[in-house]
């Protein structure tokens, strides 16, 4: 076979072998300086995807920024002092120097447009756009601030102590550099007052710097764990530094290669050297074998070929299943995942042909009597390990029906935690709890109408219909259905504008703040309003024909299930109150809700793909159907249970545990691929084809959990310990990945070697009756 | 007079002597762009157009007057044709320079006149790219101007005069203009913010003789960050057609007289 004379050819001219593989990866080497993030989840859907174009559409109509950062500004006994609004001038005028700020459309106290009237006189103005000199002033201030509706939840808190500043960027602004500009401009006001600078660029920003942390640090700790690991297996630096140069290697391999055709390095793709250097695990069973064979052979060479006769069918199989499972990723539609699942599917392959030419290369360097002293702690029959993983086996192959009993109640609580598994993304609570995002999100929330922006776009089908009071009733109707909603914290749109300056013209008395009843009065107000206003304040709610208005739901959360709270509130309203206009929605939290659907319906259809070509592959593999259906069933037991922890524990079914779930097919499936194959080949090396004997199989199947099984374990083991750095990570998807791969690994290790020994001695008769 | 005065001491000084000051080439600009003739009537069509292309029309007459010398008190009043749920409303100011604008506003749908503070001249005029600084002049000696360099602009011998606000109340750092030097029109005027980046471009895009006046018959502004724009174009544009007085008045804001508003 082709791949036996690689390993022949890798023995026989190991420097070679060496040389190349080292000349390769200082090739993909050179990639990496030209390395770019995305951490914009935007980009998680193309910029040709439905949603992106009609929000890129409804930016423009209504000169919407992209990117938008708020600054808070709390203070225990109330902003509305000399100290505290003099900060928040000073401030301000700082910000609007800075490169990229959209200063024209800043909005702040001393720059949002107030309309008041004053002695009869009018005024449509920025409303402080200097400190108050007076006490008269101040209470002119307070007052406006308190009576004007546009105000409350916006720019100042219902307890009078917190305040914002929205900053808009231009487009193609550096979100980070200007964040990073206005903490020094706030730092230097100082305290007492305390600030929080938030916002989309700011979250995307922190995310994008701790990714290359974790990429830069938390990888290379998970990498020297492993090393640490497989020393105190195997007690040589040189072998555990070869396992690691493997895994290097074809981290190496697939990161440059990404690089190198132009990918920018997504939050999905920066797991990538984690995973690879879990799936380089798998080498673990030559590396056991190895051991296992030398002590018999004593022969270096001959051990390494035999090695690989024996283990490479399964190691093969393992990994076509694991690149299979990844490849799969390649068919979704969100593109960060499709180009994470080439990598990590083009690293495993990269791995295996490493496996099969650089590792038995490097076996012929090591010295034999290290080899002999190390070996000999390798014994199937005496070792501590093997005797445990022995004991397992044996609980299930003795005890079959208590085994399955067991499994059966586990089953049902996992079914009952599954049913519990509330759908859910939350980007904010990517940020661990108490990181400077979160908390800044959380005090923002608290105090003001929500962080979290979404739109709903009403359209007439005539121009000018807006201006029309039905129109303005019909919106104002919605908005206040909408904030009824718990999510909601705050509404916005034309009709607020045109509701005070009624009241204004009316001398002020509120029993204005309506809807005017004629076409002509309202078209004179907003009209009005224009005369002195910024052009954007109108041009942001409502577009230039007056056909579509734009009204703006500050909502408390990024939970993606809130918009759909908002969206369902509308069809009703629309349902109850039929009229002209037709309502969309749109926005950042439009976008979140989106993504987070066809993330998850992408996930499903992934999971499903992988799970019938998995089984495929098993099916070839074992030669038959029902030894794959078998292998099967710790895996999917597996999977189940975890999902069934989520459920219990309350955790959102989010982002990365759809991801995960179709990952960890690939990964899993990996134990009965082994023991199978071993337990298979032991029974027709040992005895004769056909049924084999009760006996005679239960001796079989403690071999394999003692011999392959202790690569299994130590495969599982040094998996669970690489990924559980991860557990340490800053940003909770990474955390939810190290979690589950923990758990996932052990657990289907564990199922592995005890429900396969169980599962076959019960379905013995129907799993060798067809050989 | 002190004109005379002026070229005296320049007469009188060794070097640049015969050169113009820069005050003096924006005070002429002034006295060309914004006070011709005793008075000047126009129909004004604005269109508005956003970044993505939309429209807006606005469409007004306007009239003015003038009180005394170049620089001196103007009268204006504009009558409002377009959008038609906006045709009747009425807008007169009183600029004096030195000192706040006063201007009232007609609204007729509650038949009402209201006066309108005139905080910000900085402020969009009606929407558009205009600030009303840009549609009543700015006072000459709120900036510090200097001559940068003469140069051909659109086959016109040009000064370019760099103005810089004394205060720091604008919204725009310094400003470039291209001031013709036969017609002393402004051809082009270049805003940079207060980074010192250009966003927003004043164009003289067409120049007619009217009863002897040289006048700007059609003109754009530019943002430049914004990416929107808006046109200007003056039809019916005529001067020292003998406004009187009494137009500037409460009483004709609510019923403009027919004749001046064909």
């Amino acid at each position: 076979m082709k791949k036996f004379s690689l390993v022949e050819f890798s023995v026989n001219h190991p420097k070679l072998v060496v040389v190349i593989a080292v000349l390769i990866t200082l090739g993909f080497l050179t990639q990496f300086p030209k390395i770019k993030t995305d951490t914009n989840p935007k980009n998680m859907l193309p910029p040709t995807s439905d949603v992106r174009v009609w929000n890129d559409s409804v930016d423009e109509t209504f000169g919407l920024y992209e990117d938008t950062i708020a600054v808070g500004i709390t203070s225990d006994e109330g902003v509305l002092n000399e100290r505290t609004l003099g900060k928040v001038l000073r401030i301000t005028n700082e910000v609007l120097l800075i490169e990229g700020v959209a200063a024209r459309d800043l909005n702040g106290l001393p720059t949002i447009t107030n309309v008041t009237a004053e002695a009869g006189t009018l005024k449509v103005a920025p409303l402080m756009a200097e400190l108050p000199k007076s006490v008269a002033e101040m209470e002119r201030l307070k007052k406006d601030l308190t009576e004007n509706p546009l105000f409350t939840g916006r720019v100042i808190s219902a307890d009078g102590k917190t305040t914002a500043i929205y900053i808009p960027l231009e487009e193609g602004a550096n979100g980070k550099a200007i964040a990073d500009r206005i903490k020094e401009v706030v730092k230097k006001e100082g305290g007492p007052e305390r600030y929080y600078v938030a916002g989309d660029p700011v979250a995307r920003d922190t995310f994008g710097a701790e990714m290359f942390k974790l990429m830069a640090i938390f990888a290379p700790i998970a990498g020297a764990v492993m090393l640490l690991i497989r020393y105190l297996m195997f007690k040589d630096l040189f072998l555990s530094v070869t396992l690691m140069m493997d895994a290097m290697m074809s981290i190496i391999w697939s990161m440059g290669l990404l690089i190198a055709l132009g990918f920018p390095v997504h939050i999905m793709t920066s797991m990538a050297p984690v995973f690879l250097m879990a799936i380089a695990t798998d080498s673990m069973h030559i590396f056991n074998e190895f051991y296992f064979r030398y002590r018999e052979k004593k022969d270096k060479k001959a051990a390494i070929i035999e090695t690989m006769r024996a283990v490479g069918r399964p190691v093969r199989y393992t990994a076509l299943a694991t690149a299979v499972g990844f490849a799969v990723l390649m068919f979704m539609d969100i593109v960060p995942v499709k180009v994470f699942g080439a990598v990590v599917a083009f690293g495993t392959v990269a791995l295996r042909l490493l496996s099969f030419s650089f590792i038995p290369a490097m076996f012929t360097f090591v010295k034999e009597e290290k080899l002999k002293k190390v070996a000999s702690g390798e014994d199937a029959s005496t070792g501590m390990a093997s005797g445990f993983l022995r004991g397992l086996a044996s609980a299930g192959a003795h005890s079959p029906k208590a085994t399955a009993f067991i499994c059966i109640v586990i089953f049902a609580l996992s079914v009952f935690g599954v049913s519990r598994i509330v759908v859910n993304n939350n980007m904010v609570e990517w940020f661990k709890a108490g990181s400077s995002v979160r908390s800044a999100d959380a005090a923002l929330n608290a105090a003001l109408g929500g962080t979290s922006l979404g739109y709903i776009v009403a359209a007439a089908d005539e121009e000018e219909y807006i201006k029309d009071p039905e129109a303005m009733r019909q919106i104002e109707g919605l908005q206040r259905r909408l904030e009824k909603l718990p999510v909601v914290g705050k509404t916005s749109s034309v009709v607020d504008y045109v509701k005070r300056i009624n009241r204004v013209l009316h001398d002020d008395d509120p029993k204005y703040d309506t809807v005017p009843s004629s076409k002509e009065e309202i078209g004179q107000y907003l009209f009005l309003f224009s005369m002195s206003a910024k052009p954007s304040d109108l041009d942001n709610v409502v577009d230039y024909p007056f056909q579509k208005a734009n009204i703006w739901v500050q909502l408390k959360t990024w939970d993606a299930e809130a918009m759909r709270a908002v969206m369902k509130a509308v069809d009703e309203y629309k349902l109850e109150n039929p009229g002209k206009l037709e309502f969309k929605p749109a926005g950042i939290a439009y976008f979140n809700l989106i993504w987070n659907d066809e993330v998850l319906w992408d996930m499903l259809k992934g999971f499903i793909i992988a799970l019938v070509v998995i089984f495929v592959i098993l099916s070839f593999n074992f030669g038959s159907a029902k030894w794959a259906a078998i292998g099967y069933i710790p895996l999917l037991f597996t999977i189940l249970i975890i999902y069934g922890v989520v459920g219990f524990m309350g955790k959102d079914f989010d982002m990365p545990i759809a991801v995960l779930s179709c990952l960890s097919l690939g990964m899993a499936v990996d134990f009965s691929i082994h023991f199978i194959s071993r337990l298979r080949q032991r029974l027709s090396e040992e005895g004769p084809a056909g049924t084999p004997s009760n006996e005679s199989l239960t001796d079989a199947l403690l071999w394999t959990a003692a011999r392959p099984g202790k690569g299994i374990m130590r495969n599982a083991v040094l998996f669970a310990s690489a990924f559980s750095v991860m557990l340490f990570a800053p940003l909770t998807p990474y955390i939810t990945v190290g979690a589950f791969i923990v758990s996932m690994m052990l657990l289907s290790a564990v199922l592995t070697i005890i429900c396969l020994p169980a599962l076959i001695v019960l379905f013995r008769s129907r799993l060798f009756g067809g050989n | 007079m002190l004109r005379y005065l002026l070229l005296l001491v320049a007469l009188l000084l060794p070097l640049n002597s015969f050169a113009i000051t820069p005050e003096e080439v924006m005070k002429s600009s002034q006295a060309a762009f914004l006070y011709p003739g005793k008075d000047f009537k126009a129909r004004v069509v604005m269109r508005l157009v956003s970044k993505s292309g939309s429209e807006r029309a606005r469409e007004l007459t306007m009239l003015r007057k003038n009180y005394g010398e170049t620089g001196g008190d103007q009268k204006y009043f504009m009558y409002f044709l377009r959008p038609a749920d906006v045709k009747d409303m009425a807008f007169m100011v009183y600029k004096y320079p030195g000192k706040d604008d006063d201007r009232w506003l007609f609204v007729p749908a509650l038949n009402m006149v209201r006066r309108i503070a005139a905080q910000d001249r900085r402020s969009s005029f009606v929407g558009s790219d205009f600030t009303y600084e840009d549609v009543s002049g700015r006072d000459i000696a709120d900036d510090t101007h200097e001559i940068t360099k003469e140069e051909k602009f659109g086959g016109s011998e040009s000064y370019v005069v760099k103005s810089t606000p004394k205060a720091g109340d604008t919204d725009y750092g310094y400003k470039l203009s291209w001031i013709d030097k036969r017609t002393f029109l402004p051809l082009k005027e270049e805003y940079y913010d207060k980074r010192g980046t250009l966003y927003k471009v004043f164009t003289a895009e067409e120049i007619k003789e009217i009863k002897g006046f040289p006048t700007v018959v059609k003109r754009t502004m530019k943002n430049l960050q914004s990416g929107h724009s808006t046109e200007t174009v003056f039809s019916k544009v005529d001067y020292n057609i003998g406004i009187e007085d009494s137009l500037f008045t409460e009483r004709y804001l609510k019923q403009p007289p027919k004749k001046w508003l064909d």
